[in-house]
Order: C-alpha cells, then structure tokens, then sequence
C-alpha cells in the first residue's frame, strides 16, 4: 500500500582512503512505505545514512529527491528537501519543555526577535493532532520517558515537513511496551505518506512495522524483499553472509580454547545494580576470550564498568583469584590487576592533547615513578618498546594521540592497559571504528594475551567478530543473561537469534 | 589547511613562529621599547620589571595548574589581601616573629584553597561558581577581622627584607619568584601531580578511568594556587610595609590574563609553567614601557586588553602548517 517514490539513491559509493565504506548501493523509499535497512556492523549502514542526511559526501552515485537529483554532502539542502533523521542517542535540549524542542532554532517570531508564542503552540498542537502523537507540549522533556523523548523528535523532524524520516534504531533505549506505542506512531505516519528508513538489528520487530527490507554486507546492498515474501530464515542468512560465516568459524575453531587453562581468573555471581541488570553468573578463566554480545542498551557496558570498579554494585559478589572484591574506583580495580578498555575512546580513553607516550604511561605510572617522581629513562623505555610490540604508526612517542588514525588510537589505548600487566582485561567494544588492518592486529594481541595465560572478557555487537575470536560467549538482553555457549557448539544464526530475543 | 600558496622556505618560516609566537612577540616588544627609549634596557630597569612582575608571577605560577585542568580561582586576591592581614597580626602578637607570621599566613591560605577546591572535586561544583564565592567570603572574612584601615608593619627588619631588601642589587621577592618557578616547573614536568593536571584537563573521564586520583589532583591545585596568593600576600606585606584587607582587587584578572597570555587554554589540557612566566612578562613589559614612554595610564589600560585579545586570537589559531 505504498505511493510514488519520495527518495531514489542510485549508485552510491564512498571511500575512505583504501577503505570501502559503501559499494555502488540503490535504494528507494516510496511514501508510506517503512523500509527496514539491516546489516552488521561495517555493513555501510551508517555510511548511507550519513549521505542521504548530507553528512557526507558520496564518492560515486546520485540521489533523486522528487524527481530532482540534489546536491550531496549538505546537511541543510537534504533537511530542506524533507529528509530528516531520528538519531539514537537523544538531539533534544533536555531541559526545555517539548514546544520548545519542536521549534528549537526556528522559532515563529512576530519580527525583531520576538516570539510568537501562540503561533507556536497552534501549529504544534494542529502537528500533534493531525499525526494522532500523544504529548503534553508543556512537559519538561528531562521529566519524559524515552519513547516520549523519540516522539518529540519525531514530531519536531514533522514540523519541517519531514517527508522522509531516517529512524536508526529507535528502539534500542525503550522498554517494550514502549516499543508498541512508537510502532502505533510509525504506522499513523505511514497512513499519511511519510516514508520511513528504519534501522534495526531485532528481527520481530523488523517483521512487524516494515513492509520492504534493504540487506546491506561490505558495503553493498545484496537483497531487496518485500517484507512478506521472505521468510526471517532467509533474512539472517543474508544478514550475515553463510559463506563468509562458514570460513571465519572454521580458521576461529582452530585457535579456539574454551576454559583456557581450566583456573578460573574472574567470577562474578549473582551481580545485579538496580534498573541496569541483574542476576548475572559467570566464569572467565584463565588463557580464554570470553565475549559477551547483546543489543545496544543491553547493559553489558554497564555490567564491566562495575567488574572493573568505575561504577558501584548493588548486589551479588566478584571473585578474583579466589577473593571476593569490591573494587571502589578504577584505580582499586587496577591494583587488583584488572585493565578496562572503555567503549568510547575519544571520550573515555584517550588523553587527545597529550603524546602517544604520555598516555601509554598513564595507568601504570608506579612502575616509571620513584615516590611521585618521573623516571624519563624508564619512561622511554615503556614507551618504546609499547610502540614497537603493538606496530603503533608513526613510531613517533611524542606525537599528539589526536593527530594518529582510528587504528592506532585503539592500540594506544589497549598498549596503556599491557603496560599494567593486567591478569584480566575487560575490553567494550575493542575495534569499533578501526579499519581492517588494525581490527586485525588488535585481534592478534588479544590471542597473544590469551595465550599468556591471561583472562580477556570482551564486549561486542559485531557477531562476526565474536565468532572470530570468542571461546565462550554470553549473551545478554536487557540486563539479564541469556545463556552462555561454547564457541564450537553454537552457529553465529543461534547467537544471532539468541540476541534479538527468539 | 594547505601549503599551496607557500614556498618551502616561507613554511619553514611559519613553522618557527607557529608556537613561538609569544617568545617572539616578546623579544619584538623590547627590541621596539629598547629603540624608542633606550632607558629600557638598562639593568636596573630590568631588575625593577621583574621585581614589579613578581608578585602577579608568583600567583599567575599558581594558577597555571589549576586553569590547566580546566578550572579557575577567582578568590586569589581577597587570599592574598588576607594572607598579609595575618602575617601583620601575628607579627604584632608574637612580638616579631617573622618564621611564625610567614606559617601562619601560608596556613590560612592553604586552609582556603584546600577547602574550595574540596568543593569542586568532591562536591563537584563549578570552581567559577566556587571560587567566586570564596572571593566574596575571603574578603568578607578578612575585612570582618582586619577592619578597613591599613595596618603598619614597622619591623622586624628581616621581614621587610622579603618585600624590599636586596641581595647584590637584586630585590629578594626576585629570588622568590625565581624560586616558585623553578618549584612549579620540576612540579609539572618531573612528577606524577604535572602529568595528571594535564591528564585531567584534557579527558578528565578517561584520568580517572585510567586509575589517576582525579579528585586528590584537583583539589590540590587550588591549594598550590592559594599558597602562590599566601606567598603573594606575605611579599606585598612586606614590600609597601603595610597590610590591608582591601588589597588586591581586581588583581585575580590580572593573574588569569597573564596565564592565557600565556597559552594555556581556560578549557584545560594545555599550558605551561615557562609559558605562563612569559605571559606574566609580557603585561610587565608593556606596563613598564608604556610609563617610560610617558604614555598616559588610559591608553595603557587599553593597549594592555588588545594585547590580551590579540594573544587569545593567535592562540585559538595556532599556525599549524603541514609539511
């Protein structure tokens, strides 16, 4: 039951230096039309969104709006021409009330800068009204629950005509009975001719609100369904590639070593922190890669930052080497031996202004110092062999971290950690943004700890990656544990369905 | 940023200026005041710019390690103003005990700035908001304790020696600012209380992640900026023979100014202590040179807020190049 054609993309490619981020990728989206876009992490999601709302720039490739091709890379011209995107993490200013979100930067004004009040309230409230969005314009959107916060996201792209509407993972913060309600809003959309591009990894939900699925895998779009067509089967396959699924499970059996050296390193029993997770039992032993992979907001983050002491616990005990601990703060965690590679380098890892050097010293300073004092000879000496060991590019101790690829930054973190001799290294997401070569090299380095006889306790989305290097794997969902599996007895569709709650 | 329009040797150029602007711009500025009125360069008017410098320097020195990590003190002249009230005091109530009147006034100062900055790195409170607060309530206390009237400090003569007395023919507080730059400069670069001020400006998440004493670290650098106002306070005390609660106003702008003159950003991360000194010389050079050259005290003010402005200009800019 879809209309005319709002957006036609046709071609598009985009390179990154050798990197190819998107390959020759069409697609259309007709008016009342929800079309699903999937694909794993690196697929070229993000890519295309970033072209079609003007973020970057296409290597190759044209994009037609109403039969017009448009100029690419300008955020303004695609907002102008009623592409709007609705982004995970929340763009509203948290403190205003929701009229003055939905007009934030532009609102009607009577001239000389004065606001027009109740000009401003009508045209939102005949906004509201004529989508059927349920909002009280006069709430404080901090005070909003989250599905609240997306509709006035939602009704604040509207209010500039919105005709497409990009929604990348929308439901990744909601509870689910909040997913009902943004479903019913997505539908009333539909039934007035706005087109939606709908991201998402869970499969039901996929299933339920989209009528047209665009597969995305190394930056190519290799499948184009109607939604009833096809059957979820035929759709995971596609997802993840069979073939490249097969190879990269068979040369990661090989290496593979679940339990390591059969001397548990890390257990944590019963762990549970109050509106994040709870319940969580595990093992990590010695000389083993222990991932855990879930959703975004399945709380896995929040699970290792209280292993490693950044965050406190409410109940349950850890166990390290046969102790319980309660580490208070990082440093605790780290005196006990325990590295944290946190998610978001720039804003959690990594000093930018500071010298690849510096930052590499930064959590084991005890070994360079003598009562407080630097020891240059030996910080050299760290810092040296660091660079060499981890292949960090330039070889250059002193340049700012800032000035290195995504690559290398990763491995200045990760070496910060080596340089504490951690006996169990958490790592959140250990090559999020890093191109092949390093993802490699980084991999490398964590088969090398492992077979040091040390506990790695990896977070990831990326299924390919945990089949790649993973002994055991857990999975979780909204803060509870799923299971866990040996790497060898489960297929990376299992993991797959296991994670999107099947 | 391209090289297009630059021949190799005019990038080679912009690539010494770029980072040494402020040296330069110093030398430049001697060189000009050194042409103009020859007075300038001679060794006593050298001497007198650094004794007249010493006393924002030694704050200004302070302040570098609490701007560096991305805070400010606005409380560093009431400190000071308090700090010499105290040595006054208790100089009169021991009977001329310089070695307690000099304890007595660091330990108040150190006292004020362990407490404010407990409020910014425990509480976590803004140190703008902090410390603006503090300078209303340090001055409050101070006048609430030493009145509004100057207070005469006759003797003892080895206590008037820190602010006046010389050692061949170069004023004391010259040594004591020396002394606190040297302090300051093996503080940041040899121990792990410069290298985590820097951290903690930079990225303050990722100091603490990294198992740093992030709160420790802050807290301490406003208790390094009160002692540099402690020591302030005791040398002006000392130099004009008096002590008064209404001193130093409006000195903390002078002492921030001279830090971003200096280059290190008010946003954290980045600065130094050499830099700052040189900050710290550049307004005493102007100062200096503007009254040789007789210029009137008005255009001085606004020659020195150009300056301020200009340096900022450069400094959000920096001449970067690539090769």
């Amino acid at each position: 039951m879809t209309g005319a054609p709002l957006l036609r993309a046709r071609g598009l490619g985009k390179t990154f230096g050798t990197l190819v981020a998107l390959a020759d990728a069409s697609v259309e989206i007709r008016a009342g039309e929800v079309r699903s876009l999937v694909g794993a992490n690196g697929a070229g999601k993000s890519t295309l969104i970033k072209i079609l709302t003007g973020a970057i720039r296409p290597t190759t490739g044209e994009v037609e709006i109403g039969g017009e091709i448009v100029e690419t890379g300008r955020p303004a011209e695609m907002l102008a021409r009623g592409v709007a995107c609705i982004y995970q993490h929340s763009n509203l200013a948290p403190a205003m009330s929701v009229l003055d979100n939905i007009f934030l930067g532009r609102q009607p004004t009577r001239g000389l800068g004065l606001l027009d009040r109740p000009r401003q309230r009508r045209e939102a409230e005949a906004l509201i009204a004529r989508y059927e969005i349920d909002l009280d314009l006069d709430a404080t959107v901090a005070d909003l629950p989250t599905v609240k916060q997306k509709e006035v996201e939602i009704a604040k792209a509207l209010s500039l005509d919105a005709k497409i509407l990009l929604m990348d993972e929308p439901t990744a913060w909601l509870a689910h009975e909040e997913v009902a309600n943004l479903f019913r809003t997505i539908r009333t959309l539909k039934r007035n001719g706005v087109g939606i591009v709908y991201i998402s990894h869970i499969l039901d939900e996929i299933f339920e609100v989209c009528d047209t699925v665009t597969v995305l895998r190394d930056g190519r779009v290799v499948a184009d369904w109607n939604i009833a067509d096809i059957t979820r089967q035929q759709l995971l396959q596609k997802f993840i590639g069979e073939r490249l699924a097969a190879d990269a499970g068979a040369h990661a059996r090989r290496s593979r070593s679940a339990r390591g050296t059969g001397t548990v390193k890390l257990a944590v029993n019963h762990l549970g922190r109050k509106g994040l997770f709870e319940g969580i039992d595990f093992e990590v032993y010695a000389g083993e890669i222990f991932c855990i992979t879930g959703l975004i907001g399945s709380k896995r983050t929040e699970l290792v930052r209280s292993i490693f002491g950044a965050d406190r616990f409410d109940s349950g005990t850890i166990v390290i080497d046969g102790t319980e601990v309660r580490p208070r703060n990082p440093a605790d965690g780290i005196g006990r031996g325990v590295g944290f590679v946190p998610e978001d380098r720039h804003r959690d890892g990594l000093m930018l202004k500071m010298s690849v050097e510096q930052n590499l010293i930064m959590s084991a300073l005890g070994d360079v110092t003598d009562w407080g004092l630097m020891r240059r000879s030996r910080i050299a000496d760290m810092s040296r062999a660091a660079i060499a060991d981890l292949n960090i590019l330039p070889p250059e101790p002193h340049k700012e971290v800032a000035k290195l690829s995504g690559g290398n930054q990763q491995k200045v973190l990760i070496g910060k950690w080596l340089q504490i001799h951690p006996d169990i290294l958490l790592l959140d997401e250990p090559t999020v943004g890093v191109d092949v070569g390093a993802k490699a090299e980084i991999y490398t380095i964590l088969r090398k700890l492992k077979a040091e006889g040390r506990a790695i306790l990896v977070v990831s989305s990326d299924m390919e990656e945990v089949m790649t290097i993973a002994d055991r794997i857990m999975v979780m969902r909204s803060g509870r544990m799923v299971g866990i599996w040996d790497a060898d007895a489960v297929t990376q569709q299992e993991i797959v369905a296991y994670v999107g709650g099947e | 940023m391209t090289t297009a329009h630059f021949s190799p040797r005019a990038n080679a150029v912009l690539a010494f200026f770029s980072g040494r602007l402020l040296p330069v711009t110093l030398v430049a500025i001697c060189v000009i005041f050194a042409l103009i009125e020859p007075a300038f360069l001679s060794p006593e008017n050298l001497i007198g710019i650094v004794h007249q410098v010493s006393i924002i320097g030694i704050m200004a020195v302070g302040m570098t390690f609490v701007i560096m990590t991305g805070g400010i003190d606005l409380s560093v002249g009431p400190v000071m103003a308090f700090a010499g009230v105290c040595a006054a005091y208790t100089l009169e109530a021991s009977g001329g005990n310089v070695g307690l009147a000099a304890l007595a006034a660091l330990t108040l100062a150190i006292s004020i700035g362990l407490f404010q900055g407990l409020c910014v790195a425990v509480l976590g409170l803004p140190s703008l908001v902090v410390t603006l607060a503090g300078m209303s309530i340090v001055r409050g206390t101070a006048l609430l304790t030493g009145g509004p009237d100057l207070h005469l400090i006759r003797g003892p003569e080895s206590f008037l020696f820190i602010g006046s007395g010389q050692i061949s023919g170069v004023p004391f507080s010259v040594f004591v600012f020396a002394a606190m730059i040297a302090v300051a400069i093996f503080l940041q670069y040899r121990t792990v209380f410069g290298l985590t001020v820097l951290a903690v400006g930079d990225n303050e998440r990722a100091a603490y992640l990294s198992g740093r004493r992030v709160r420790v670290v802050k807290a301490a650098t406003y208790v390094l900026c009160s002692f540099g106002a402690g020591v302030a306070g005791i040398v002006l005390a000392s130099q004009v023979h008096t002590a008064a609660s209404t001193y130093g106003a409006g000195i903390e702008l002078d002492v921030i100014a001279s830090v971003v003159i200096g280059g290190t950003s008010l946003m954290g991360g980045t600065g130094s202590v050499p830099r700052t000194v040189a900050g710290v010389f550049l307004i005493g050079i102007m100062n200096n040179g503007l009254a040789l050259m007789n210029v009137p005290i008005e255009m001085q003010l606004i020659a020195k807020g150009l300056i301020i402005v200009l340096a900022l200009a450069l400094a959000d800019r920096p001449w970067q190049f690539s090769r």
